[in-house]
């Protein structure tokens, strides 16, 4: 899918760093491309900027609609980051999550929440499973197998559901999921943060956080040091499933509202936020805490926009932009763009 | 004498060719259980409806096929041909208060020059398409990173410029374009046959069209012999751009309207095309030729399912499916040849 000739080599196995040190020439414009730091410095500007636009910006009511407008994206955001930094891409999540909150719906009629709940995420890490196993046990390119999963996922919600939007209101603890809080603060909120701490820990402080890694880093030499690769690329993409399921399943709560046309060029908002969180398309970098800043400067970019009256048409073009001003630095870099 | 020696052993092999390769039954079989399911099949009507689809994605899957073979994929052909449509259309709005006349009349129906509208439609294709090469091969943006970009900001795009009202066109010549035809072949079906034989004689016929090949085969390789390479890959894309502008012509001529949310998830139709016409999606194998027997492979197998009463969603779920499997079996294929 991608190959560059001096593709970024951040693996967290030593072993593999010192060696890419040895024998590629450090590249003074590889610290270009968006770093920790200046990701940090961003989100900082803006929030300056913001205040200043707007006076109640950093109140407490508009930070709660920031990140519970975050929070959906941000969850989805996780799944993708785990899959990119496998040197893979999983553009069905829309689908999935579509497709995981319609089967869940369907079960709204027994009036059990544990039915209810449990049917939405399972489908999602079960579609997820799927794409997983088809990647890496049949050597589908990730690209299609998603493509298609997205085609799929959205036709089954639309056949299931008849076309029709279903609505969980009878079901307390669902629509609690979306609008209930904690201590005050929102549950999509408090989801968000458990969920980007948990996914911190795997990435960073974990066994299977190293040969996610390693296998975004060279398939090959992961495979031959004894990292089972096609099992990390399939749980890989059951997880990004079940994230998917799992926001899809906050929205729909929060909306009281199970739309089987809806998160319609969600994949390119939750794309734009990993590959702004620092994860390479070529695999084998890329971080959590990247995704979640990236997600808050996507989040408040939103936000003022739509204090300033911008239509979400014109949005989806702002989106756009600001993925395609992040990736360019690689024109820096030496090599072939695929 | 000597077309005759030439000629003979040539044909020859290339009708054997023809018999042994698996899509051609998979056409004809299709024929045939259409032609025994249903009455309605084998009619002139049918046929005629199929020339139609054919045309639209046809011309999809050529651009597509380009830009596979050099190794790279364009997502962005379906928001585009609907936006080429609507800027051609957008742009004579604006131009016609300055020449003093008013060419958007009530209910948003454009009655105007429809020349003008087609060529703005045309260059805006070829425009958009070396954007995105320039994108892929100088900025060094990964393919479908820029494409699904200019997906996304097209379809932004296509919302703003038609405040998601639909315009109407009604102008004869673009209605000709649309519903006649020639000695019975749809004049669609007809200018999609003339692209596909332009792009043939482009690819096979010339030296610059088989470089395509080359850079899609080793693309190091094709860079070390001297051919600048990045140039190919904007052609590629602007011929995938000139394709889409093409089709969404004939896709709004067909309805006589335009509308931003048109032929939503028809990038997914054409790769299909593209792939189970043999194209290879690592680049490097594929020909226009073979493209033409993948659409008409796939629209007449939607044709079946439409005419056996199969809904949209199914339709969408078939080609989803066909999408992974063509992929996967070409996969499998070619890891069997290489060992």
């Amino acid at each position: 899918m991608t190959e560059k000739v001096g593709e970024h080599v951040m693996t967290m196995s030593t072993l593999e760093t010192q060696v890419a040190s040895q024998a590629r020439p450090p590249d003074a414009w590889r610290h270009l491309s968006v770093s920790e730091t200046s990701r940090v410095a961003v989100l900082i500007a803006l929030l300056i900027a913001g205040q200043a636009i707007t006076p109640s910006f950093l109140s407490l009511a508009n930070i709660h609609v920031i990140l519970l407008a975050v929070a959906a994206i941000g969850i989805m955001a996780y799944g993708m980051t785990l899959v990119v930094i496998t040197g893979e891409i999983d553009l069905s999540i829309a689908g999935i999550a579509i497709l995981s909150c319609i089967a869940g719906g369907l079960m709204i009629p027994t009036g059990s929440a544990a039915l209810v709940i449990g049917t939405t995420l399972l489908t999602g890490l079960a579609i997820g499973l799927i794409n997983g196993i088809l990647v890496a046990a049949l050597g589908i390119p990730s690209l299609i197998t998603t493509l298609g999963m997205l085609g799929i996922s959205r036709a089954l919600a639309n056949i299931f559901s008849g076309g029709q939007a279903l609505y969980p209101e009878p079901i307390a603890a669902y629509l609690w999921l979306g609008r209930g809080d904690l201590v005050g603060i929102p549950l999509p909120v408090v989801l968000l943060v458990v969920l980007g701490a948990a996914a911190i820990a795997l990435t960073k402080y974990s066994i299977f956080g190293r040969a996610l890694y390693a296998t975004g880093g060279n398939v090959k030499a992961a495979a031959l040091s004894g990292i089972n690769v096609v099992g990390v690329r399939a749980v890989v993409f059951a997880i990004s499933g079940a994230c998917a399921a799992l926001a899809g399943m906050l929205e729909s709560a929060r909306l009281s509202y199970i739309n089987p046309a809806g998160f319609e060029g969600m994949e390119l908002s939750v794309l734009a936020v990993t590959v702004l969180g620092g994860a390479s398309l070529s695999g084998g970098s890329g971080s959590i805490t990247g995704t979640v800043v990236a997600a808050l400067i996507i989040g408040i970019v939103n936000n003022l926009l739509n204090q300033l009256g911008v239509s979400i048409y014109l949005q989806q073009v702002v989106t756009a932009a600001v993925i395609l001003a992040v990736v360019m630095p690689g024109m820096w870099q030496r090599g072939i763009a695929k | 004498m000597t077309v005759l020696e030439f000629s003979t052993p040539r044909v020859a092999p290339f009708l054997l060719g023809l018999l042994r390769d698996p899509i051609i039954w998979l056409i004809l079989l299709i024929f045939a259980v259409g032609t025994l399911t249903s009455e309605y099949y084998f009619t002139a009507l049918n046929i005629e409806n199929l020339m139609r689809s054919i045309a639209v994605i046809g011309l999809l899957s050529l651009g597509m096929t380009v830009v596979l073979l050099t190794g790279r994929i364009d997502l962005s052909v379906a928001a585009l041909m609907i936006f080429s449509v609507i800027v051609g259309v957008v742009v004579m709005t604006e131009i016609g208060p300055m020449l003093g006349s008013r060419w958007l009349v009530r209910g948003n129906t454009y009655a105007g020059p429809i020349v003008p509208v087609i060529l703005i439609a045309l260059a805006t294709g070829i425009a958009v398409g070396a954007l995105n090469g320039i994108g892929v091969a100088y900025f060094k943006v990964a393919s479908f990173i820029m494409t699904l970009v200019s997906l996304t900001a097209l379809r932004g795009f296509n919302y703003v410029l038609t405040n998601g009202h639909p315009y109407y066109l009604k102008a004869p010549f673009y209605s000709w374009i649309g519903d006649s035809k020639m000695v019975g072949i749809p004049i669609s079906f007809v200018i999609f046959l003339l692209v596909l034989l332009a792009l043939m004689g482009f690819i096979h016929g010339t030296m610059r069209g088989g470089r395509f090949y080359a850079i899609g085969g080793n693309e190091k390789a094709a860079l070390y012999a001297g051919i600048k390479t990045q140039r190919y890959v904007v052609l590629a894309y602007a011929i995938s751009g000139l394709c889409a502008a093409i089709a969404g012509i004939i896709f709004t001529a067909r309805l006589k309207s335009v509308d931003a949310p048109l032929a939503a998830g028809y990038e997914l139709t054409a790769i299909a095309i593209a792939v189970i016409g043999g194209s290879a999606l690592a680049g490097g194998v594929g020909s226009p030729w073979r493209t033409l027997l993948g659409s008409v492979a796939f629209a007449a197998g939607l044709n079946l399912l439409a005419i056996w009463g199969v809904g949209t969603w199914y339709q969408n779920l078939a080609i989803g499916v066909v999408l992974i499997i063509s992929v996967g079996l070409s996969q499998m294929s070619r890891k069997k040849t290489q060992a």
